[in-house]
C-alpha cells in the first residue's frame, strides 16, 4: 500500500511538472496569437493615422478643455516607488493626482509602484493585462506596435515633445518621454567662490586651471573621480557624443565609420580631449588621494558641504546632491567645459517613456492620453524633480539649467537604417563599450595617470587600435568624417 | 524457476499488469525517485554546459545572429596578455589558500583540545563565514580606506601613516589585501570542518600518545594529521580550485580595477559588459580544463606526499586498517 502511495506521489509530481510545461506553452501560444491579431489591428489603426478606439489624437487634446467630464479608471505603472510614499521629500504621486483631478474629476488614476521595474515590467508586458500606462521597458522597437498605442507620427510628435524618435517604429511614435537628462558637471558654487573663480570654465584648459586654483586656495578635492564604484564614471563616456562634438549624428552615425576616433583633432574637442581632462587631473593631483576607496554615497554629502568641488555626472545627480546635506543652494550644475567652434553643447537623453497599452476601451485610452499629456506638460513634475521638461513649449527649466544659457542641447539621432546594431557590435568587438558600461577603460586612465605606467597618447593609440581592429572584424567601411 | 514459467505462460502481460506487479512497482519507485534529480541535473547543469561549450566556437552576443569561428576564441585567450596575466593573480589566492589551511589546522588543533571559552572562539572564528559576501566587500572597502580602520589600528601600535601603503591603490599590496579578506572569511569554515574531523579521532590514540610521552606537536604530526588526512586533502583541493576562480572579493571591493581583475572578473566583464559570449564561454571551458588539471595534479601530488604517512598510519592504527581491508 505504501508503495502505491509513493508511486502516486511520484506520478503526481511528474504530472504536475508536465502540466506546468503544458500550461506555460499554451499561455505563450495564446499570447502570440493575441499579438498577431493585435499587430494587424495596430497596423490598420496606424494606416488610419494614429489613435483608434477613442478617435482622439494626442496632438488634439487640449488640457482642461477636451472631455473634462470623461469618466474612466486607469492603472499607471511607475518606477518611482519613492514617490508613492506620503513622506516623499518633494511632491508625491498622490498630490499630482489630486491636482489632475481638479481638471478631470472623473478620471481615477491608480498608481502602482514597481520596485524591480526594468525586469518586472518586461514579464508583465508579455503576460498582458498589466494596466493602461507604463514606462516602456527595454524591448525591441519592432515589438512596439504589438504592445503600445501610437501617439502619432514622429514628425508630428517631435513638434510637441523632445525625444519623440526615441521610441519610434515605422515613423510612428510610441513613447512620450517622462523627463530628459542633460550632460554637464555637478559643482559646489561656494568652493568656486572661495577660490575666486567667477566665470565658469568653457574649455578643458580653463577647467584644469580652475581645478588648480581650487587645490591651491581651498581644502576641497577639486575633482572627485568616484572611481571605485565604476558606473559612477560613466559620464565620461557620455560627454563623448554630442557634448564634445556638437553633432547629433556623431555617436550612432559618424563614430562607427571613423578610423582612429580617439586621435587628437587639435581643436580641444572630441573624445581625446574629454578623457585627457581626467588624465591630466589625476596626474596633477587634482583628484582625491586614494581613488580606490572612493564612496558614492558619501560623495553626495561631501559635494553638498563643500569638501568636493566638482564631479562628472549627468543632471540626474543634481537633485541627489542637493538632498544629501544642509547646503542645497551651494550645489550647482554647469555645462561640460568644452567649446566646439565657439559654442558649448550638452547631450540630452530621455529617461523612461510613457507607453499606452493598445486595444484599450475608448474611455480608458482617452484618459491615458490625457494623463500622459498632463503629467508631461502641465504638472510641473519635471521641474519639481530637477529634470529637463519634455514638452517643447515649456521654457521654464529648473534652476540647475541656469548656467546653460547659450548652450545648445543635442540629442543623439538614431542609427541609419540597416546599421542599428553597428555601434553595439563595434563596442562589443573592441571591448571599449563606449556608453555601454565600459567603465573599466575609464578606470584604467586613472590608474595610468596615477602610476605613470602609460602616457595618455599611448592609451588613446591603444583604443584606436582596438576600434580599428573591430571595424575590420565587422567589415565596416571608414567614411572620412570631414566630408 | 517459477517466475520464468509465469512469464512464459503469460507472454502478453499488459503494461498495467506489469506496473502493478512487485517488480513493476519497484521499478516505478526507482524511476519516480531518480527522475526528478536526474532531470534537474540535466536541465540545469549538463545541457547548459553543453550549450556553453557550443557557444565557445561562435562569435555571438546574447541576442542577434551568431557566426561559427572554430577555435578562434581559444586562440584569442592565449594571444591576449590581459587574459593570461589574470591567471598569475591566482597565485596570490593559492598562497592565501595554503596559509588559510595551515592557520585553520592550527586553530582547529588548539580548539579541539581543552581551551577556556572554546565554543566562544569557535563561534567568533566561524562568524565571518555567515556574513553575506557583498557586505564583506563593503566592510573591507572601509577597512582599507586611507586613515580608516586598518590605518588607525596600525597607527595606534606605532606605525606612521606616511609609512603605510595605500592598501587598495598600491599595486604591490592590493591583491594581498583582497586575499586577506577572503582568508578572513573562509578560515572559519575550514576550522569547523577540521574540528569535526579531529573530534572523530579515537580518544584512546591520544591517551596512547600521551603515555608514550609524545609532545603536542608529535601528537598532531603522528596522530591527528594522519587521521584527518582525507578532509585536509579535500579542503586543499577545494581551496586551490577555488582560488583559480576567485571572484567575489575583487568584484565587490575593487570591481576588478587597478590590476585586481581575476580570471573570473575579466570573464564576467567580457561576457556581460562587452557581450562577447563566445569568447567568455571559451574562457569558461579553458578555466574548467585548468581546474581539472590542477585537481588531478594535486591528487597525484598528495598520493606521493602521503605515501610514507600511509605506511606510518598503518603502523599507528594497524588494527583498524586491517579490519577495513578484511572487510573488502
Amino acid at each position: 500500500m505504501k508503495l502505491k502511495k509513493v508511486m502516486a506521489v511520484g506520478l503526481a509530481s511528474v504530472m504536475a511538472m508536465s502540466m506546468a510545461a503544458c500550461g506555460s506553452s499554451s499561455s505563450t501560444s495564446t499570447a502570440s496569437t493575441g499579438e498577431a491579431a493585435g499587430s494587424t489591428a495596430a497596423a490598420s489603426g496606424a494606416s488610419e493615422g494614429g489613435s483608434s478606439a477613442s478617435g482622439v489624437s494626442y496632438a488634439d487634446i487640449k488640457l482642461g478643455e477636451t472631455d473634462t467630464d470623461l469618466k474612466a479608471e486607469i492603472k499607471v505603472l511607475t518606477n518611482r516607488t519613492d514617490m508613492m510614499k506620503d513622506d516623499y521629500n518633494g511632491k508625491n504621486w498622490a498630490s499630482y493626482i489630486e491636482d489632475f483631478n481638479k481638471i478631470y474629476p472623473n478620471i481615477k488614476i491608480n498608481m502602482e509602484g514597481v520596485t524591480d521595474y526594468a525586469s518586472d515590467t518586461l514579464t508583465r508586458l508579455q503576460g498582458g493585462s498589466w494596466g493602461d500606462v507604463m514606462l516602456i521597458p527595454a524591448i525591441d522597437k519592432a515589438d512596439l506596435p504589438n504592445y503600445f498605442l501610437p501617439y502619432g507620427s514622429v514628425d508630428e510628435m517631435s513638434k510637441l515633445n523632445r525625444f519623440a524618435d526615441s521610441w519610434s517604429y515605422d515613423g510612428q511614435c510610441y513613447g512620450v518621454a517622462t523627463v530628459g537628462n542633460a550632460q554637464g558637471v555637478v559643482y559646489n558654487k561656494k568652493v568656486f567662490q572661495d577660490a575666486g573663480i567667477t566665470e565658469l570654465p568653457k574649455t578643458p584648459d580653463e577647467f584644469l586651471a580652475d581645478l588648480k586654483t581650487i587645490k591651491e586656495k581651498t581644502d576641497a578635492i577639486p575633482l572627485y573621480t568616484n572611481y571605485a564604484a565604476g558606473w559612477t564614471m560613466s559620464a565620461w563616456d557620455g560627454y563623448v557624443t554630442g557634448t564634445a562634438t556638437g553633432d547629433a549624428k556623431y555617436f550612432n552615425q559618424v563614430l562607427p565609420h571613423t578610423r582612429d576616433p580617439f586621435s587628437d583633432p587639435g581643436d580641444g574637442t572630441h573624445a581625446y580631449n574629454v578623457y585627457k581632462i581626467l588624465y591630466e587631473a589625476v596626474k596633477n593631483g587634482y583628484t582625491e588621494d586614494d581613488y580606490t576607496t572612493t564612496d558614492w554615497e558619501s560623495s553626495k554629502s561631501k559635494l553638498n558641504n563643500g569638501e568636493i568641488a566638482t564631479m562628472m555626472l549627468g543632471s540626474w545627480a543634481f537633485g541627489q546632491m542637493q538632498a544629501a546635506g544642509d547646503h542645497p543652494d551651494d550645489v550647482g550644475y554647469m555645462p561640460f567645459p568644452m567649446t566646439v567652434n565657439g559654442k558649448q553643447y550638452s547631450s540630452t537623453s530621455p529617461d523612461y517613456s510613457f507607453g499606452i497599452a493598445k486595444d484599450l476601451p475608448a474611455e480608458e485610452e482617452e484618459a491615458s492620453l490625457i494623463w500622459v499629456k498632463w503629467i508631461t506638460e502641465e504638472s510641473g513634475w519635471a521641474y519639481n524633480e530637477n529634470c529637463m521638461p519634455v514638452a517643447q513649449d515649456i521654457t521654464k527649466f529648473p534652476a540647475l539649467f541656469d548656467a546653460f544659457d547659450g548652450v545648445e542641447y543635442v540629442t543623439d539621432e538614431p542609427a541609419l537604417e540597416g546599421e542599428e546594431d553597428l555601434v553595439n557590435n563595434l563596442n562589443s568587438t573592441s571591448e571599449l563599450a563606449i556608453n555601454a558600461g565600459g567603465d573599466a577603460k575609464v578606470q584604467a586612465i586613472v590608474e595610468a595617470a596615477s602610476t605613470g605606467s602609460e602616457t595618455f597618447d599611448d592609451i588613446m593609440n591603444e583604443w584606436n587600435q582596438k576600434w580599428d581592429d573591430a571595424m575590420d572584424a565587422e567589415g565596416v567601411e571608414a567614411v572620412d568624417s570631414a566630408a | 524457476m517459477s517466475q520464468t514459467t509465469e512469464v512464459s505462460a503469460k507472454p502478453k502481460k499488459t503494461f498495467s499488469e506489469w506496473a502493478h506487479s512487485k517488480q513493476g512497482r519497484k521499478a516505478g519507485v526507482v524511476i519516480a525517485f531518480t527522475i526528478i534529480p536526474v532531470v534537474l541535473l540535466l536541465v540545469f547543469t549538463y545541457i547548459p554546459f553543453g550549450e556553453m561549450v557550443g557557444y565557445s566556437f561562435y562569435k555571438m552576443k546574447y541576442i542577434g545572429p551568431r557566426k561559427f569561428v572554430g577555435w578562434a576564441n581559444y586562440k584569442e585567450i592565449f594571444r591576449r596578455k590581459d587574459i593570461i596575466q589574470t591567471l598569475l593573480l591566482s597565485l596570490y589566492y593559492m598562497a592565501g589558500a595554503v596559509i588559510q589551511i595551515i592557520l585553520a589546522l592550527y586553530l582547529a588543533t588548539i580548539l579541539s583540545m581543552k581551551v577556556k571559552c572554546g565554543n566562544l572562539f569557535k563561534g567568533l572564528i566561524f562568524f565571518p563565514y555567515l556574513i553575506n559576501g557583498i557586505a564583506i566587500g563593503f566592510i573591507f572597502k572601509f577597512f582599507y580606506t586611507r586613515g580608516f580602520v586598518l590605518d588607525s589600528v596600525l597607527q595606534a601600535i606605532g606605525f606612521h601613516l606616511n609609512n603605510l601603503p595605500y592598501w587598495l591603490k598600491d599595486k604591490r599590496v592590493n591583491n594581498m589585501s583582497l586575499v586577506y579578506s577572503s582568508v578572513w572569511r573562509y578560515v572559519g569554515q575550514n576550522v569547523i570542518l577540521f574540528i569535526g574531523a579531529i573530534m572523530s579521532v579515537d580518544d584512546t590514540l591520544y591517551e596512547a600518545a600521551e603515555l608514550d610521552g609524545a609532545t603536542k606537536f608529535q601528537t598532531f604530526r603522528y596522530v591527528i594529521l594522519p587521521s584527518i588526512k582525507t578532509i585536509v586533502v579535500l579542503n586543499v583541493v577545494l581551496s586551490i580550485t577555488g582560488s583559480l576562480s576567485a571572484f567575489e572579493a575583487p568584484f565587490v571591493i575593487t570591481t576588478g580595477a587597478n590590476g585586481t581583475g581575476t580570471f573570473f572578473v575579466v570573464m564576467n566583464r567580457i561576457a556581460h559588459t562587452n557581450q562577447r559570449v563566445g569568447l567568455a564561454s571559451a574562457m569558461a571551458v579553458f578555466l574548467l580544463c585548468l581546474i581539472f588539471i590542477a585537481t588531478i595534479a594535486q591528487r597525484l601530488g598528495f598520493k606521493y606526499a602521503f605515501r610514507n604517512m600511509d605506511a606510518e598510519d598503518e603502523v599507528m592504527s594497524g588494527k583498524k586498517n586491517k579490519k577495513k581491508k578484511g572487510g573488502k
